[in-house]
């Protein structure tokens, strides 16, 4: 595990369709059952996109062989059965700012409640893979509020939807912005008292990254959330949301450690030990669902492509 | 102003462990981001606690960040006129 910079260009997942669409979505989630939805996705959207996108499904094919050791067989079908996954969650979305709830199970939640109802702030720090966005609607933070650092989605019909359904629950939208006001928000954030929530998969704002055994092969992580973390010195927990069935989502909470850190040389050490504990917490949890890893890039950098 | 940004020049080296770096390699009105002393994003959080522990300052407004920590003289100026302690 080492601290270090990047300059590659951030891969930005973005949500496909015209404002239009989106919003046809959301009424027509209000009336029709999400499964039929879902059947829909099965015979046109999952075809199209293996087919079209074919990076995204070598991405995951060999994500399947390299990093779960899938024979081929089964890692097609996997791969397959992600793109029919990612296609639930993204309704699932559509489907909540419609309206429609979903069941959850919590593992964890003591931990979270005793944090969200503490004086101290925290970072919440979350992967692309399950349904990060709908524990938003679950996790309640009644003394605090939460930041949640996002991608500036191009669509304005999900990012509106996003904050009216947010905005209740007490989260708000934080977006990376070029005059770093985002680092001195977050700063704040927590000093205050309130919940920091950052991806802990993808590398933008900050360049800096740390290296962690990831699956069995050296991956890079941000720097960021668990740098915040440690400067703040402030409690830092991993949330994964991974969906079980079509009405039902199971909520990891993982709290990761945090030591005291009397120096400034110590501090330094302590962010990659944070983002290893966070990379195997990520690990234990795909290993249970393998289907709902949804970086379609080469997460892992260095990746031959012979397979 | 003078003792606090040779000061300055030097808590910024210890918390960002600049190891490469004396005090009269940095220019203190050389852009602390980018260009100039090359400092990434994240690393603006090491001198936000600079501020609130050696001089007592909580930056209030995110807005206000970029201009404070411009450069080391923009820094000890704004040190200079909001220190309590």
């Amino acid at each position: 595990m080492k601290e270090q910079q990047t300059n590659a260009t951030p891969w930005q997942g973005t949500t496909d369709g015209l404002p239009w669409m989106h919003r046809a979505l959301i009424r027509v989630l209000g009336v029709v059952p999400v499964g039929f939805v879902y059947a829909i996705a099965a015979v046109f959207v999952v075809p199209f996109y293996v087919l079209a996108r074919p990076q995204g499904y070598l991405v995951q094919y060999r994500f399947f062989r390299r990093r779960l050791a899938f024979w081929p067989l089964k890692a097609f079908c996997y791969v397959i059965l992600n793109h029919y996954r990612f296609a639930q969650v993204i309704i699932d979305r559509f489907a909540v700012y419609g309206g429609r709830r979903f069941r959850f199970e919590v593992e964890g939640l003591d931990d979270y409640n005793l944090l969200a109802e503490g004086k101290s702030g925290f970072v919440q720090v979350f992967s692309h893979a399950g349904n990060y966005e709908l524990a938003g609607y679950e996790l309640r933070q009644p003394r605090k509020r939460l930041y949640a650092l996002l991608f500036r989605d191009g669509s304005q019909t999900i990012m509106e939807n996003r904050a009216s359904v947010f905005a209740p629950n007490g989260v708000e939208m934080v977006f990376v912005q070029p005059d770093m006001s985002h680092i001195f928000l977050l700063n704040n954030v927590v000093r205050d008292g309130n919940i920091a929530s950052i991806p802990g998969d993808r590398i933008f704002g900050s360049r800096k990254f740390v290296e962690c055994q990831f699956l069995g092969a050296s991956a890079r992580f941000p720097l960021g959330p668990f740098q915040l973390a440690v400067t703040r010195q402030v409690p830092i927990v991993a949330i994964f949301v991974m969906k079980e069935s079509w009405s039902r989502y199971r909520i990891f909470v993982r709290r990761l450690t945090v030591e005291p850190a009397p120096s400034a040389a110590s501090r330094r050490a302590l962010p990659t030990l944070v983002a290893q504990q966070f990379a195997t917490a990520l690990e234990q949890v795909l290993r249970r669902y393998p289907e709902q890893w949804f970086n379609y890039f080469d997460f892992w950098q260095n990746e031959d492509s012979d397979i | 102003m003078t003792e606090l940004l040779e000061t300055l020049k030097q808590q910024v080296i210890d918390a960002l462990n600049l190891e490469d770096l004396t005090p009269e390699d940095i220019d203190v009105d050389a852009p602390l981001f980018g260009e100039g002393l090359g400092l990434d994003s994240i690393d603006a959080l090491e001198l936000i606690m600079i501020l609130e522990k050696e001089y007592g300052i909580k930056l209030q407004s995110p807005a206000q960040g970029k201009e404070i920590f411009k450069s080391i003289r923009t820094m000890a100026e704004y040190i200079q006129e909001h220190r309590t302690k």
